[in-house]
């Protein structure tokens, strides 16, 4: 994959620049709706926080046709007064490029990871162009424990609707806190803060044509800081909102990469996680507070339906890696009624370890294998729904920790069989 | 009188066996080291086999599991070997029959042999549209699934028998047989199979476009809003 500080233009932007202590990246694509708000509450933060600081930013577009360059190009405070109370001592640069190499968020990354390797950025934070709720502060939170020296990645953690995030909430933050004992909350929240080390750590891996450059970038950039042992910390940024993912997105395909890059990474740090026993919380910073959350609509029959179908025609697939035990379930589970329907944790996180293991052992080919989940997945979300309708956030949490607790304790049947 | 109408066919049926029997006995050794050789080459390739698992390989691409759908419970190791085996038996034999030194059988051999490549050929076009068409229906049968339709199952097999019958056309135009009749008797059928899904979908779906396309529009069919990531 090229670099982009090759490119004529962009060259002449950091020979201009030169260098900085503060980068933040917008990774972007079709977000002329929500992206002027963003880059706004980045500058304010910048301006407010981080008045000193000589700062950049970046947003690598993924071509756009919704003119979210020129917004971002366009977009500026006006009037700082309104938001300040002391005059910001230096500007702004701003760079927007499109990116090269596969399309996906992970190409996005690599663009300004290359630009703040260039300008030889001190602190880096990167941010998601649909959010809604993003305030200046956010960006306080994402950089100050960098800025400060003690931490090298900042991981958000927001407060998101108990239906938001699911592969978050059932697979990606179990299986990354039972396999690296780190409980990091929100391992692909989007948003980050990172330091200028990790960042030119981030370049010496080779991986931007495999599904990093995609959906799995988030969980790469993750696991990359537990497992190479660079200081991580979470800060508490307050309520995710943001707009809805393109409904024509296929969940089989984000799936597929973000659990594809999980297992991979399984496999690249085998002997870090091999060692590891129990979990620890990791330090966390900014002021916990509840907020209202928008409500969201599910269609449970719906959803049932798919794991039924499921059952049906691709038990033929799971027979060849999954336990007797575990098809033995999903045959009587087929019959549950809605009501009743519910995926035990234990069988969940069986089913989990048990695709791991066949995509170690390369039983099928690796797309079939992890698309052939998104049936079993959408089960399990449905029973999580069943089960927590009436729950409010904290019986949610106890809930989500239950199942992590599950995935750390039958770690040692995946230790064992994993040779 | 005696010697011209007895003994001389005697000697010249004697003579003409000496003029074929080294042929012969070269033919008879050729064949028992080509029996030799097949199964030392077959254990040897059973083992090659094993150690680089040939059987995880098929496992994966889905051979084995059709194998076993088939009755044939050999692994795909034991049958590669087997073939190979059967084929070294094969060429020393053909290699043997020339040794007898006749000349029809090797005007019949050198047609057959000619004709070799082609058959060789056609083997490997099935057995690779055999993979593809179950690699094929398998990632047809897993969108299908996930894109929640009835009949995904159907779909899966479709496009899997679909890719093998074109594989087989493909292989016969190779053996030459029948080279426009198998590609209009594939295209006709071909073409009679997507007619009649698509009056079959048109008539018996109708109803059910018709109510999705009412649910749609009233904004009946309840949403999904879950973000998963």
């Amino acid at each position: 994959m090229g670099n982009a500080v090759f490119r004529k233009e962009i060259q002449e932007r950091l020979s201009e620049i030169k260098e900085a202590d503060i980068l933040v990246g917008i990774p972007s694509y079709n977000n002329a709706r929500t992206i002027g708000h963003v880059v706004k509450a980045v500058q304010a933060g910048l301006a407010k926080y981080f008045p000193y600081k000589k700062s950049v930013i970046v947003n690598s577009d993924g071509g756009s046709t919704d003119g979210t360059t020129d917004v971002v190009q366009n977009t500026t405070i006006e009037n700082f007064e309104s938001i300040l109370l002391r005059h910001r001592n230096r500007s702004f640069f701003k760079i927007a490029s499109p990116y090269l190499g596969i399309p996906g968020k992970g190409s996005a990354f690599k663009t300004m990871l290359d630009i703040a390797n260039a300008l030889n950025a001190k602190a880096c934070a990167v941010v998601d162009s649909d959010l809604r709720s993003i305030t200046p502060e956010w960006i306080e939170l994402l950089l100050k424990p960098v800025v400060r020296g003690k931490f090298d990645y900042v991981s958000p953690l927001y407060q998101r609707h108990k239906y938001d995030g699911t592969i978050t909430n059932s697979i990606i933050y179990p299986i990354t806190r039972a396999l690296y004992g780190k409980r990091i909350r929100q391992p692909i929240g989007g948003d980050f803060g990172f330091s200028g080390s990790l960042a030119k750590f981030f370049l010496t891996k080779d991986v931007w044509e495999t599904d990093v450059a995609k959906y799995g970038v988030d969980i790469w950039m993750t696991t990359t800081a537990i497992a190479n042992n660079f200081k991580v910390c979470q800060s508490f940024l307050g309520a995710k909102i943001h707009d809805p993912k393109d409904p024509g997105a296929d969940l089989s395909e984000m799936l597929y990469q973000v659990i594809g890059a999980t297992f991979d990474l399984m496999e690249a740090y085998a002997d870090r996680w091999k060692t590891v026993k129990d979990s620890e919380p990791v330090p966390t910073f900014g002021f916990w507070y509840t907020v209202g959350l928008e409500p969201i609509s599910i269609n449970l029959d719906k959803m049932i339906d798919k794991f039924r179908l499921g059952v049906k025609d691709l038990m033929e697939i799971w027979k060849t890696f999954l336990s007797g035990e575990i098809i033995d379930f999903l045959h009587r589970a087929e019959g549950f009624p809605k009501e009743r329907f519910n995926i035990p944790d234990e069988i969940w996180v069986e089913i989990i370890y048990g695709f791991a293991l066949a995509l170690h052992k390369k039983a099928i080919n690796k797309e079939h294998l992890l698309k052939s989940l998104t049936p079993l997945y959408i089960g399990k979300t449905a029973s999580f729904v069943i089960e927590t309708w009436d729950s409010d956030a904290h019986e949610v949490e106890e809930k989500i920790e239950q199942l992590c607790k599950t995935f750390e304790a039958q770690k040692p049947v995946l230790l064992e069989k994993w040779t | 009188m005696f010697q011209r109408v007895i003994t001389e066919p005697f000697e010249r049926y004697y003579e003409k066996l000496l003029e074929f029997l080294p042929g012969f006995l070269t033919s008879i050794f050729i064949l028992i080291w080509g029996v030799v050789l097949a199964v030392v080459l077959r254990i040897a390739f059973l083992k090659f086999l094993r150690a680089v698992k040939f059987d995880k390989f098929s496992e994966r691409f889905g051979i084995m599991g059709q194998l076993g759908k088939s009755g044939i419970k050999e692994t795909a190791s034991v049958l590669l070997s087997r073939m190979i085996g059967w084929v070294i038996i094969f060429i020393f034999t053909v290699v043997s029959l020339y040794a007898l030194n006749i000349r029809v059988v090797d005007g019949l051999l050198d047609r057959f042999l000619f004709y070799l490549p082609n058959i060789f050929a056609a083997a490997l076009i099935l057995f690779f549209g055999y993979i593809i068409s179950n690699f094929m229906g398998r990632a047809a049968l897993i969108a299908a699934v996930n894109a929640g339709i009835k009949i995904s199952n159907l779909i899966g097999k479709l496009v899997k028998l679909t890719i093998f019958i074109i594989a087989v056309t493909m292989a016969l135009e190779q053996l030459g047989i029948g080279k426009e009749t198998v590609v209009i008797a594939f295209t006709i059928i071909f073409g009679g199979i997507i007619l009649a899904l698509a009056i079959a979908f048109g008539l018996g779906g109708r109803d059910i476009v018709k109510d999705y396309v009412e649910k749609k529009a009233k904004g009946e069919e309840k949403k999904d809003d879950i973000n998963h990531l």
